[in-house]
């Protein structure tokens, strides 16, 4: 019932995401765009410019959400966030220097997708190692050095470079803003099996909430299991970053919004979790285009709003 | 049904945890192991369920990997409804999707109602008692329809009455299984077990019914403490000390309560502690008593033979220090005061002179002679706080 509720919000807004902007379409416009009686403009603006962005808006919300909300259940930590393995860090490593570069937009993705995927397995080769006891744990705090690590390099990068200071805070910052359709080929492959791998493995998610032991007692082999959820979650999270840059809090705050209202079942948890993301993204995006006359990183209004809302939840409906 | 241990080693990093163990069950055994922390005991259950290879030696089960059932001791926290925690014992009967059935449901429900939880299924894990928490765990591990249980510590963190009932139901639903329980609790292993392993350093040291078993020796050898065992109808067992046995012997010369507090404290720090010359009945007898601590007693009421006199100086003889309380000399217990006489003379004697001796003299011009010879020679403190103080200085030369 609720999931059905949340098809049909996707589908009002990406009707909304397509008509809204600096110029509106009407629903009456958009069927003729669809009948190909359209003029020429409205076909560019709409197909050219909002379709991609829409698309791109609610592919990243479904792959911050959806490896937010897996991390959480295999960290058993609830501000586990998709950025814990370092990815925001070893992303905008990767675009800074296609930026000071002066690579162009599929440089700048290729580079930040490779340097995100390479942060994440070496903190996950770290945190992984026999010596540690608890490993989760271990690969955590993994996390945490090589991302505060990389943090001071792209600092430099960027002082050392000031002249494309604009460029890259913008990019840091999280924007789909001109939205390419290589962009969208090169992610669907990855968005599909990563969600496709989650989505098929919700269940042994549960268990793990339970603790490692629990797990292996149920025939579960966490090992494994571990290492194949860091992969895919971060294919999702390291492809979200290079096309849109770093978007925060969407990984955290869409699923306990859910966590809060539907239980901790994630068989029900994650699709519900993805379903509202692929809603949220784009409205946050709308806000970003038409409140002003240029455009607002997406990064910040996510946090502006995403704050207040959460605490709204927190204080009505307690953990 | 059977499951065989053969001579396993099981080694975790650099340490042999498990050595050299060879156990057997058929159905219907409900088996103890038995031993103090570390002993090996998790390692031996989780080396059956097959979580950790043997380094030598075999695990025989005529069944699947599936029925066997394992509850660990790591204690879980989640928002889960119990139903669906349940739910996650059919894990291993699902397909590579797992989606569970109508039947599924069945069976978890079912092992809920053999549990006794059925009203809790919709509940959140996370609100509900220790007790309820592991009821809904064992609910989770009959869901996965084992033949072997093996169970690491299931009441560990339970108040008493939890931990009977969750035992009762192991015992309940183990009787066409094989149940096998880590446990530290003695008579809790007693009452439920038909069989014990009483397990120490990683070595099955003891096997058989808990009759055979369980002795003060047995007892001792795996858990180095002191117990009485009693044997009236079942066996039980009783501590005697609560401290550590293994600290060093003091010996009080006390009376009429003066020696009470001291008694506790030093029990408290764990010294193994005698007292004595004591007439039964007085109430630093039943202190002593109360710690299961050795008393050298004379009749209630009656004056200290020679006989008496001469076990005290003996036990002196062997302890570290000799305390003398505050206690009123009398001439019932006027050769307290000689054996204090010997531990001074030995250099081990502290006395506790609270109050001035004149008051509690009721034996005369003597007594007093032989208290201040007796001060000249010993470690005189003001209070039982300072005993302990005394003690250490003493101890360390």
């Amino acid at each position: 019932m609720r999931i059905l509720l949340l098809i049909i919000l996707n589908a009002l807004v990406f009707l909304l995401s397509l008509s809204v902007g600096s110029s509106s379409y009407g629903f009456e416009e958009l069927w003729k765009l669809i009948m190909g009686e359209a003029d020429e403009t409205a076909r560019t603006i709409v197909v050219d410019y909002r379709l991609p962005r829409v698309l791109l808006a609610m592919m990243v919300g479904a792959s911050l959400s959806a490896s937010g909300c897996s991390l959480q259940a295999l960290f058993r930590n609830p501000l586990a966030e998709p950025y814990v393995l370092g990815i925001a860090s070893g992303a905008s490593f990767g675009a800074i220097t296609s930026i000071v570069l002066g690579l162009n937009i599929t440089g700048r993705l290729l580079l930040a997708f490779l340097s995100a995927i390479l942060t994440a397995y070496l903190v996950f080769f770290i945190g992984n190692t026999r010596k540690f006891r608890d490993q989760s744990y271990a690969i955590l705090l993994a996390g945490i050095a090589i991302a505060s690590f990389l943090s001071g390099i792209n600092s430099l990068l960027i002082y050392l470079h000031s002249q494309s200071l604009h460029q890259v805070i913008f990019w840091l910052m999280g924007s789909f803003s001109n939205p390419q359709w290589e962009e969208i080929y090169f992610y669907i492959p990855l968005l599909i099996i990563g969600l496709s791998f989650l989505l098929a493995t919700s269940w042994n998610l549960n268990a793990l909430l339970l603790g490692d032991e629990h797990t292996r007692a149920v025939g579960i082999n966490v090992e494994r299991y571990r290492a194949e959820l860091i992969i895919f979650t971060s294919l999702l999270t390291a492809s979200a970053v290079a096309v849109s840059g770093v978007i925060g809090f969407v990984g955290i705050i869409i699923p306990h919004t859910v966590r809060i209202t539907m239980g901790e079942e994630h068989r029900k948890l994650l699709p519900a979790t993805i379903l509202l993301a692929t809603a949220f993204m784009p409205v946050v995006d709308i806000i970003a285009r038409v409140s002003t006359t240029g455009e607002i990183p997406v990064g910040a209004i996510t946090a502006m709003l995403g704050g207040p809302f959460f605490l709204y939840l927190l204080v009505r409906k307690g953990l | 049904m059977n499951l065989k241990v053969e001579s396993i080693t099981v080694k975790l990093g650099s340490s042999e945890i498990l050595k050299n163990v060879t156990i057997e069950a058929k159905k219907g055994d409900f088996i103890a192991l038995l031993g103090p922390n570390g002993s090996g005991k998790s390692t031996l259950l989780r080396t059956i369920f097959g979580m950790l290879k043997p380094l030598k030696g075999v695990v025989f089960f005529d069944g699947k990997q599936h029925e066997m059932g394992y509850l660990p001791q790591e204690s879980a926290e989640t928002n889960l409804k119990a139903i669906e925690v349940v739910l996650l014992g059919r894990t291993p009967y699902l397909g590579r999707i797992k989606i569970p059935k109508e039947r599924d449901y069945e069976v978890a429900l079912k092992s809920m109602k053999e549990v006794g939880i059925e009203n809790l299924a919709n509940r959140k894990f996370s609100e509900l008692s220790g007790g309820e928490k592991q009821k809904v765990l064992l609910a989770r591990l009959f869901a996965q329809e084992p033949k072997i249980l093996l169970l690491d510590e299931p009441t560990a963190h339970l108040d008493i009455s939890s931990q009977l009932e969750i035992m009762s139901i192991i015992k309940d639903l183990s009787r066409e299984r094989i149940a096998i329980v880590a446990m530290h609790d003695i008579n809790l292993a007693i009452s439920f077990a038909n069989r014990i392993f009483m397990i120490r350093d990683g070595k099955v040291l003891y096997t058989g019914a808990p009759k055979e078993v369980i002795t003060e020796d047995s007892i001792k050898e795996i858990f180095g403490v002191e117990v009485t065992v009693r044997r009236q109808g079942q066996v039980y067992v009783i501590p005697k000390i609560r401290g550590s046995k293994k600290g060093r012997k003091v010996h009080v010369i006390c009376g009429g309560g003066s020696g009470r507090d001291l008694i506790y404290l030093l029990n408290s720090q764990g010294y193994s502690i005698s007292a004595g010359v004591l007439n039964a009945l007085d109430s630093d007898w039943e202190t002593m008593s109360e710690i299961g601590g050795e008393i050298v007693d004379a009749p209630p009421f009656s004056q200290i033979s020679d006989e008496a006199y001469q076990r005290n100086i003996e036990i002196i003889k062997q302890a570290d220090a000799v305390v003398l309380t505050n206690l009123s000399i009398g001439k019932g217990n006027f050769k307290n005061l000689l054996c204090a006489k010997f531990a001074s003379e030995n250099g081990k004697l502290i006395v506790v002179d609270k109050t001035e001796f004149k008051e509690r003299n009721f034996v005369g011009e003597e007594a007093n002679k032989l208290y201040s010879e007796i001060l000249k020679k010993s470690i005189v403190v003001k209070s039982e706080e300072e005993v302990l103080d005394a003690l250490r200085k003493l101890l360390c030369r």
